[in-house]
């Protein structure tokens, strides 16, 4: 199967600032991709140059074997729900739902009509009139009605209150289980990606600094607490990610694809926000002081 | 796309349809009532074979209407560009939809090619109607007033008006592209239109078409042709009015000169201007015409006329038309240009 999305070395440059560099990612069909970093980190950025609004400046990247935005036919397969989730303020309900009619060859006004009764949407009601999670439902209805083969979301939670979010979340769940859909989805809260995604990308400070199936990266990790050492005492097919020592004990996190040698030493898995915090952590360089060796960039 | 444009402009083109209506009752009844009273009046003086008077009475009891109404005419292209123009991609940029728009499976080359057409022709429409009306409406003002190159005049009548209104239009749409946020782009083509406004009627349109330039030495013979002499800046100067062909736009008169092309100071040739005095210049009291000329004839003073006759008044409507189509046309290509290449 080829990878939804295909990124060489790709970088963004405003001016002076750096909002992407060297991003190289390689996206298997199917999944349901989290997005995570902090604020300013590129994550849309990266989005807008996978969905065609911003030209990358320097590198490569396909979306489903064609560039970005390349043309009408690319463009019907890549389902995009912007930040805030914008709208037309003054179009009503009925005429978003018209306007995707009118503009996408592939249309399922029959999904897009279940989805708005499902939601209790009034179709005269005017889009400038709803709620920030009745938007951001219509926005995700206009752009599953398409039935592209991915959809891009970026932050589509991040305005909405924990019960709109779960409500959200859930919707688009079961659109991309009825259609088979690829998703890539941005927050910059793992506690939303956590119970949709199966595979991940860490965003920080504008560098990709993991990338994975959720699975993997979750049985690769573990926490090892043990008498104070040093990085360079553990085996050395552990990756030290992290590390931090106390008067008396080290705690490090290590990354090994072929399981945790023999040593007995008490170890445990992370869960997906401490695994995200360790990645983060590091990039911004709070935890390198004690790091002495760290694993660069992710594969 | 069609549906989307009309969707989107609904609400400014209807506001636009009722605006228009209201001007085309206006004109519609004023100008019969004008064009009627005209008629009559004219009907009235021509047994007496002397109508200049009536009729220059009568041009002056509409001079207020006239003015507002050719003002409406040259106005209504610039709003054309900031209200319709300005918004038409900055307000979409600005609210973020167009996120929306360039991600549905219509190309954003597709998407403005429509934009601009639809909003286009309905902008030339709207200039055309109004442009129409005052043309008609103003007929017999017209033909009293006797040139129709008054800037204000030509800028207003018969085709000019489209192709201000798609030189606007693209203008606004141009700048809301470029700068991204509707109230600059408004501030910037209020700017440039005005610009344009002032600057075509004095320094582009003259020059469009190679004027004609008459000199006439003052002797004589051509002492009766002159139609008027005074002096000007404090009698530094001497200003003959020359006869210029029926309608002709004169484009510069300059003072007399000698010989040597140098201007002649009034008060050098005081003893023709103003034979009775002695005392400063004034006009009262002056010569006839032909006296004062025939006194001059003895210098060897020369006066030169430089117009447009009245026979270019459609290669210059033309040629203006034509310039601003083109100048629209060049700042649509840039907004595809910019819309293909330049995504940030």
């Amino acid at each position: 199967m080829n990878p939804v999305l295909q990124a060489h070395a790709l970088g963004k440059r405003y001016g002076q600032r750096q909002a992407l560099a060297d991003c190289t990612l390689e996206v298997p069909p199917g999944r349901v991709v989290g997005l995570v970093g902090p604020n300013g980190a590129g994550k849309t950025t990266l989005l807008k140059i996978a969905c065609g609004m911003l030209a990358p400046t320097t590198g490569r990247i396909e979306v489903l074997g064609e560039q970005p935005a390349a043309g009408p036919a690319q463009l019907a397969r890549v389902g995009y729900v912007a930040q805030d989730t914008p709208t037309y303020a003054s179009l009503s309900v009925a005429d978003h739902l018209k306007l995707g009619a009118k503009l996408n060859p592939r249309w399922d006004a029959k999904l897009a009509q279940a989805r708005i009764d499902q939601l209790g949407l009034e179709p005269k009601q005017k889009a400038g009139k709803l709620s920030g999670g009745q938007r951001a439902q219509l926005a995700l209805t206009v752009a599953v009605a398409k039935r592209p083969g991915l959809l891009i979301l970026d932050e589509p939670v991040a305005s909405l209150d924990p019960l709109a979010r779960r409500d959200f979340l859930r919707h688009l769940m079961e659109s991309v289980a009825e259609n088979d859909t690829s998703v890539i989805l941005s927050s910059h809260l793992v506690s939303d990606l956590e119970r949709v995604c199966d595979y991940l990308i860490v965003l920080v400070a504008s560098r990709v600094q993991l990338a994975g199936e959720t699975e993997d990266l979750l049985a690769e990790h573990y926490r090892i607490v043990c008498s104070r050492r040093q990085d360079t005492d553990l085996p050395p097919e552990l990756d030290v990610i992290w590390s931090e020592h106390t008067g008396r004990q080290s705690t490090f996190i290590v990354r090994s694809q072929t399981g945790l040698p023999a040593g007995g030493w008490p170890a445990e898995h992370l869960d997906l926000e401490d695994l995200v915090l360790t990645y983060m952590e590091r990039s911004a360089g709070r935890g390198r002081r004690t790091a002495t060796r760290t694993t660069g960039d992710a594969r | 796309m069609i549906w989307l444009t009309w969707r989107q402009f609904r609400a400014q083109a209807l506001a636009a349809l009722a605006i228009l209506a209201a001007a085309a009752i206006y004109f519609l009844i004023t100008g019969l009532q004008m064009h009627h009273a005209y008629s009559a009046d004219l009907a009235a003086c021509t047994p007496h074979h002397d109508c200049s008077d009536v009729l220059s009475r009568f041009g002056q009891s509409y001079d207020g209407e006239l003015n507002l109404a050719q003002l409406l005419v040259i106005a209504a292209p610039g709003l054309i560009g900031i209200f319709w123009g300005s918004p038409l991609i900055a307000r979409e940029v600005e609210t973020g939809t167009d996120q929306v728009a360039w991600n549905q499976s219509v190309t954003r080359t597709r998407w403005l090619a429509f934009k601009l057409a639809g909003v286009g022709i309905a902008s030339i429409a709207a200039a055309a109607v109004l442009s129409y009306l005052l043309t008609w409406w103003a007929g017999p003002l017209d033909h009293i007033n006797g040139s129709r190159f008054a800037a204000v005049t030509f800028s207003s009548r018969d085709i000019v008006p489209l192709a201000y209104a798609a030189f606007a239009f693209a203008l606004g749409t141009t700048a809301g592209l470029l700068l991204r946020r509707t109230i600059p782009a408004m501030a910037v083509t209020v700017a440039v239109f005005a610009g344009i406004q002032i600057l075509v009627p004095t320094l582009i349109r003259p020059n469009l078409l190679p004027s004609t330039t008459v000199t006439f030495p003052i002797n004589k013979t051509t002492a009766s042709r002159f139609t008027g002499v005074y002096t000007s800046d404090g009698g530094a100067e001497i200003n003959i009015d020359l006869p210029v062909p029926q309608g002709a736009w004169v484009i510069s008169a300059p003072p007399v000169e000698d010989s040597s092309d140098q201007v002649v100071a009034g008060y050098l040739h005081s003893d023709c201007l103003f034979p009775n005095t002695s005392g400063p210049p004034t006009k009262t009291g002056a010569p006839p015409v032909s006296q004062i000329a025939a006194c001059l004839a003895r210098y060897h003073l020369h006066q030169s006329v430089t117009y447009q006759p009245a026979s270019r008044y459609w290669p210059l409507q033309w040629y203006e038309t034509g310039i601003f189509l083109a100048l629209a046309a060049a700042l649509s290509g840039t907004s595809f240009w910019w819309i293909r290449r330049r995504r940030n």
